[in-house]
């Protein structure tokens, strides 16, 4: 199919002294309708269409335009030729249209626009031409060259809309909102008006002509962008011999925004200056880098990871002959449960367009399935070696059309049957006719669909435009006419758009009242975790909590069996679990064991960082216990005894009083026997620490401390 | 560098991550524990050759296992025999007690395994590994209870299921039965339902005192009734071994002040091939990917805080910071909330964009929940209509609505669950979501051709059940991998094929319309008025596209592929299209 040919409009600008007079509290027509043209552009400009769009003004202090000439066309300006929008006429919107101290000939404005959109269209094509009048009719103007206007509109075949500040019928004798009755220019135009629009379109003419709220209210919606529906065709086939050419549409689909964001860098904005780099490590504990090419595929079967060739994946794949719509049997509507529909979409099927013979047997499977609530259960492929679905295609009959509609049905590895406790058979949730009755009134109150007469729907979902496009491009339009002002509030429409309708929301005041009363709701509370250090990592050291610990200990030591085969070094994922687990298996010395752990925390500590300290403090808890379990206090004396005395020099404070605050401190004699220190000794460590607190600002650079550190152990 | 990964992981704006996600690594590990009685009386064939119950069992333990590859293989299964002749168990310390397979995430080797204890080729198998001798329910409680304390993984939910159709397993030794029921006492913190079979089993004699009390009060009671049908019992095998997880906790606001706690679950999700995994060429070990961002002309790594996010509209880029970016998707806290009610006709059958959630209360969390619930439930099921809900899911994602479809327990005639109770969340689409289509202007069907289509939906009728089409994508991925990781190096003699029950069977349907195909073809064709070609429905439906075919002179090829337009209008076969335009090329070429 072709693509849509594009639309030239001329947006016609009122700026005349009379736009910005207004009732006191009441926005001026001005400001109005310069909304208006500001929310009209900014959809063009997101649409991103071909459609291109002129402004003229007219009531301005200057005068610029093809058909001035002495005292004719005075005081009309050609804004901005026809052109694609973009966010400088945004700009100019909002920073240079503002009201003028003059006035002009409505008609002559339309004048200048017709001639503008004549000559600046030449040669060109368009599906549309048309022109947006914004005025308050306030200025006199000459009817004589009504007919000749009309004529030449219609020749040209421009379109005309208007945007007036009151209603088209409200005039006359009857005061138009905001209190005052209308001039006499106003109401002479409004003659006018009726006469171009009606004269144009005898029937529909006047719906050309709105109001500025109305617009405002309308245009404030961004428009998605249509999108031209994908004709699938298919062959619908019962068995080997009866087929029905068809034709599916994608009817209903998650709509996704057409842009994602893109990464940029936060000085320059731009996007070149940024690299995505993915590597690939192996999962030891140095986090190997290897070479994208010595990679191969695998898959998970379970425990197992098996790993593929090109030729297995190949041969394993699921092949399927081409796209189908394939019959498998019928079945009744009541079998195929709304709430187990999976998959994005819905199709429309249609047979198509010119084979009427197709139409009539499809008709007759529509017919059939309506008539006996049956759907038909069909085997779905989109194309060649795509995944098969089985789908349910149900019989849709409309006043204006017939369809089959096509839902995918969910596989048996999709289903999860769970089953949930009782809830009427339960006495103790059993509701009593009273709170029954409480629960009647509330829906009663917030029925949606009014029972009486025409069934009006107050709150219909597939009206509301995605909540979340709305905010997203009145950001983006925000953002991209103000760069440095902060997001604005959500816009009120949208808010109240989503929100209980305020007829619903008044209704069901008092029966929300009682069902409070009846239905006593308390919350449950829940203790609430305190979140030390000790806490966090379990074992306190103060108050051993030996059989917590010990849990702990055994789940960490298993853990560690299953999942990565034998430990054999103090790795950096989990070095305090790695150093129980080679102590517990006694396969390396003691002191080696405690090294290599240290030399974890030291690597640890040389990022600098409340993450990395943190996870230090259960290395060093785990360094302590084992030490004591083990009875050997001479490693982890030496380290913390060094540890301290590099404190100052590596600017490590934060992390000492982390130390201090969990009571790492050494171990006694009381704890194990070949300790040179006393209880008092090991409090006096930590307290002498504190006392020498000479804080040292981080001046080292720590890449060298590490090692310096290891050597001087 | 591990911290950079986890940052980027969690990203979304490259990788439309899927907010449905179920976080399952903090919830620890699913195990369950199949204790199967293989005393003689359970390989006793059914009269009529039904098979015998071991048998049974091990059908049930099979799809067990193939299912929890496929869906949830990091959970434990094992599988231990009681009653039988041999023992063998961690510590050989208990009799007649076989652990054939210990606590583990099934794989290839351990369903081969079941595999060969199926049909009568595995009850000889094992007779002859295990026998069949004495049966000491004691002992087998206690190695199963040390089955669980040998692991030292986080279980999140332990259950053990008894297979027997024996209703006294000690033939009425009071002090065994008495102290089996100690030790089953025991176990009932950790293990929940136990699972029996069929045959005139009186769970009264035994079974019911050993049989775990509901997880807590409002529990359903276990179902008594015993099952004889294997399908029966796949299905509740099926229903009891997956622990239920909520995916949220939220709350259902009906207005203000009155807040129902409920629990959002998801109990229909397309269950996808999973990903390869990339593995190192030399060992095979699996690696991890780390994905870094770099300035282009510096090369110094990037925090996240050096870079913003931009879109480009009209030629303008429009930047924003990260957090600007997510907050922009914030409308309101994460929640249901109740908008109004509707009655049930006005929910459209093609409103539909995702599969539906499942709403059910959380006592828990808000006392007093449930009872509300209850009523609303009832009185929406009876008035039918369902409830408008706006639903937030997380904190900074746009607001969907939902409609909320009253769903009433229903049970079976075994008082098994077949509809649990709760409102099912059907998510509605919004202005965006619906295409406008144009629908073709075509004749209607006359009463006469509609008449003939009855005839042959009637022949073609069945009943349908959402769980009978297994996925024969995902079947036939994991059969071969199954092959493949028994035997690596033979893949192609995987000859297996799995039974495709989506492809329909066309000779079976020409059977059954016999000639009410070519009755209905002919009432098309004698009442519509058009000449169109009537071969179209004449021809075969295997060949549904036409193949168009392209004749073109050597010469006019050899133009074509020098101007670089060549363009396939045959429809290939086997190879891609591009591969066969560069074999022609090449072909030409010379």
């Amino acid at each position: 199919m072709a693509r849509s040919a594009k639309t030239a409009l001329v947006l016609c600008l009122d700026v005349g002294f009379s736009m910005s007079n207004s009732a006191t509290g009441q926005e001026p027509p001005f400001q109005q309708a310069k909304k208006v043209i500001q929310k009209f552009v900014q959809r063009q400009v997101f649409a991103e269409n071909k459609d291109e769009l002129g402004l003229v003004l007219f009531g301005s202090d200057n005068t610029k335009n093809n058909l001035a000439k002495d005292d004719q066309y005075q005081n009309i300006s050609v804004h901005r030729h026809l052109m694609i929008p973009n966010f400088e006429l945004l700009e100019e919107i909002q920073n240079d249209v503002q009201p003028g101290s003059q006035q002009a000939d409505w008609l002559d404005a339309l004048v200048v626009c017709m001639d503008l959109l004549q000559n600046e269209t030449l040669g060109k094509k368009y599906e549309r031409l048309n022109i947006v009048m914004l005025t308050d009719l306030n200025t006199p103007s000459s009817p004589d060259q009504l007919d000749i206007i009309i004529g030449n509109l219609k020749r040209a075949g421009i379109t005309l809309q208007f945007f007036l500040p009151f209603p088209v019928d409200g005039g006359g004798s009857n005061p138009p909102h905001g209190g005052k009755a209308l001039s006499r220019e106003q109401q002479q135009g409004l003659e006018m008006t009726k006469k171009v629009m009606m004269s144009l379109d005898e029937e529909d003419g006047l719906e050309e002509v709105y109001t500025f709220s109305d617009a405002i209210e309308k245009l404030s919606v961004f428009k998605r962008v249509e999108k031209r529906p994908m004709a699938w065709p298919c062959t619908l086939t019962i068995g080997s011999s009866l087929s029905i050419k068809i034709v599916g549409y994608k009817a209903v689909c998650e709509e996704r925004p057409r842009k994602s964001w893109s990464v940029v860098d936060a000085q320059t904005h731009q996007k070149d200056d940024i690299k995505r780099d993915v590597v690939y490590c192996l999962n030891d504990d140095e986090e190997t880098e290897v070479q994208k090419d010595d990679t191969i595929q695998g898959y998970r079967y379970g425990s197992d990871i098996v790993p593929f060739s090109k030729v297995d994946q190949d041969q394993m794949k699921y092949k399927t002959d081409g796209k189908s719509f394939a019959v498998l049997g019928f079945t009744k509507q009541s079998m195929i449960n709304r709430h187990q529909f999976v998959g994005t979409q819905v199709l429309k099927v249609f047979a198509p367009k010119d084979d009427e013979h197709a139409g009539v047997a499809l008709s007759g499977l529509i017919r059939a399935l309506d008539d006996l609530k049956m759907v038909a259960v069909v085997r779905y492929v989109y194309a060649r070696n795509g995944n098969p679905q089985v789908g349910a295609a149900f019989p849709c009959i409309k006043e204006k059309y017939e369809c089959l509609v096509y839902v995918q049905l969910p596989f048996m590895e999709d289903l999860r049957q769970y089953s949930f406790p009782s809830l009427e058979n339960n006495k103790k949730y059993t509701p009593s006719e009273d709170q029954l009755s409480a629960v009647d009134s509330l829906i009663d109150s917030m029925m949606l669909v009014e029972e009486d007469g025409e069934k009006k729907d107050l709150f219909k979902v597939n009206h509301i435009p995605n909540p979340q496009y709305q905010r997203l491009f009145q950001c983006l339009h925000h953002r991209a006419v103000n760069p440095s002002v902060p997001l604005p509030p959500m816009d009120p429409w949208l808010t109240t758009a989503l929100q209980r309708p305020l007829a619903v929301a008044t209704r069901c005041q008092a029966p929300l009242e009682t069902l409070k009363k009846k239905f006593p709701l308390k919350e449950v509370v829940k203790k609430k975790e305190l979140k030390t250090s000790k806490e966090l990592f379990g074992n306190s050291t103060e108050e051993p909590d030996a059989k917590k610990a010990k849990v702990d200990e055994e789940e960490d030591f298993n853990l560690a069996d299953i999942t990565e085969g034998s430990i054999t070094q103090v790795g950096s994922v989990d070095p305090a679990r790695d150093f129980r687990t080679l102590i517990r298996q006694k396969s390396l010395p003691f002191g080696e064991v405690c090294q290599q752990l240290t030399g974890r925390i030291e690597q640890l500590l040389g990022n600098k960082n409340m993450n990395y300290y943190i996870k230090c403090i259960p290395c060093i808890q785990t360094f302590r216990e084992q030490s004591v379990q083990v009875g050997n206090a001479d490693h982890y004396n030496s380290y913390i005894q060094s540890l301290k005395t590099s404190i100052p020099v590596r600017g490590l404070q934060e992390f000492w009083d982390m130390l201090v605050q969990d009571a790492l401190t050494l171990i006694n004699k009381d704890e194990v026997e070949g300790s040179t220190f006393s209880s008092h000794d090991a409090k006096q460590f930590l307290t002498a620490g504190e006392k020498k607190e000479e804080v040292v600002a981080a001046v080292v650079d720590d890449t060298g401390d590490v090692d310096d550190l290891l050597d001087m152990m | 560098m591990a911290e950079w990964n986890a940052y980027y992981q969690n990203e979304d704006e490259y990788v439309d991550r899927d907010e449905f996600e179920v976080d399952y690594k903090c919830a620890g590990r699913d195990s369950l524990v199949f204790l199967v009685d293989a005393s003689k009386e359970m390989f006793i064939r059914g009269e009529d050759g039904e098979p015998s119950p071991f048998d049974m069992t091990m059908q049930c333990v099979h799809s067990v296992y193939t299912s929890k590859i496929i869906s949830s293989d990091k959970d434990l299964v094992a599988l231990v025999f009681y009653g039988t002749e041999q023992s063998k168990n961690p510590r050989n310390t208990f009799e007649h007690v076989y652990v054939y397979h210990d606590l583990d995430s099934p794989g290839a080797r351990r369903v081969k395994d079941v595999d060969g204890l199926r049909g009568e080729n595995g009850a000889q198998v094992a007779d002859e590994t295990m026998g069949s001798g004495k049966t000491n329910l004691v002992e087998a409680l206690w190695c199963c209870s040390n089955l669980y304390s040998d692991v030292k993984l986080r279980l999140s939910y332990k259950r053990l299921m008894i297979f027997t159709c024996r209703d006294t397993p000690h033939r009425g030794d009071c002090e065994r039965d008495r102290q089996a029921r100690t030790k089953a006492g025991d176990l009932k913190e950790t293990v929940v339902p136990l699972w029996h079979l069929p045959g005139g089993f009186d769970v009264s004699l035994f079974f019911c005192d050993v049989v775990s009390p509901p997880e807590d009060e409002s529990e359903l009671g276990l179902q008594m009734e015993p099952c004889g049908k294997l399908e029966d019992l796949r299905k509740r095998v099926r229903a009891k071994e997956m622990k239920k997880r909520s995916m949220a906790r939220l709350n259902l606001c009906l207005g203000e002040g009155m807040n129902v706690a409920v629990g959002v679950y998801i109990t229909v999700r397309q269950t996808k091939k999973p990903n390869a995994v990339k593995l190192y060429r030399d060992n095979n070990e699996p690696v991890h990917t780390k994905t870094r961002l770099y300035h282009t002309q510096t090369g110094s790594l990037l925090l996240p805080s050096d870079t913003k996010r931009a879109q480009v509209y009209a030629g303008r880029q429009i930047v924003m910071e990260k957090d600007e970016v997510d907050v922009i998707k914030k409308f309101s806290d994460p929640g249901l909330e109740l908008i109004g009610f509707k009655p049930m006709e006005r929910l459209k059958l093609h409103h539909h964009l995702r599969s539906a959630l499942f709403i059910y209360p959380e006592e828990e969390t808000v006392t007093g929940s449930a009872c509300v619930f209850t009523a609303l439930l009832r009185r929406c099921s009876e008035r039918n209509v369902f409830a408008l809900c706006k639903y937030t899911q997380i904190r900074n994602s746009s607001p969907r609505f939902l409609a909320l479809v009253p769903q009433r327990e229903e049970l079976d005639e075994g008082q098994a669950q077949i509809e649990a109770p709760g409102f099912h969340g059907i998510f509605l689409p919004y202005a965006d979501d619906i295409r406008n289509l144009d629908a073709p202007q075509l004749p209607t069907a006359s009463d006469a051709q509609v008449d003939k289509m009855k005839e042959i939906v009637h022949k073609l009728s069945f009943k349908y059940r959402s769980d009978a089409f297994e996925n024969p994508v995902l079947q036939q991925h994991y059969r071969y991998l199954e092959a493949l990781a028994l035997d690596p190096m033979a893949p192609e003699h995987i000859e297996e094929h799995i039974e495709d029950h989506t492809v329909p069977k066309v000779k079976m349907i020409d059977q059954c319309l016999g000639s009410l195909a070519q009755e209905f073809k002919d009432l098309v064709f004698t009442l519509a008025s058009g000449k169109l070609g009537k071969e179209q429905y004449t021809e075969e439906a295997g060949g549904a596209e036409k193949k168009p075919k392209v004749e073109m002179s050597e010469d006019e090829l050899r133009a074509r592929v020098q101007k670089g337009t060549l363009q396939f209008g045959v429809k290939v076969t086997g190879t891609k299209k591009r591969e066969l335009i560069d074999t022609l090329k090449a072909q030409l070429a010379k």
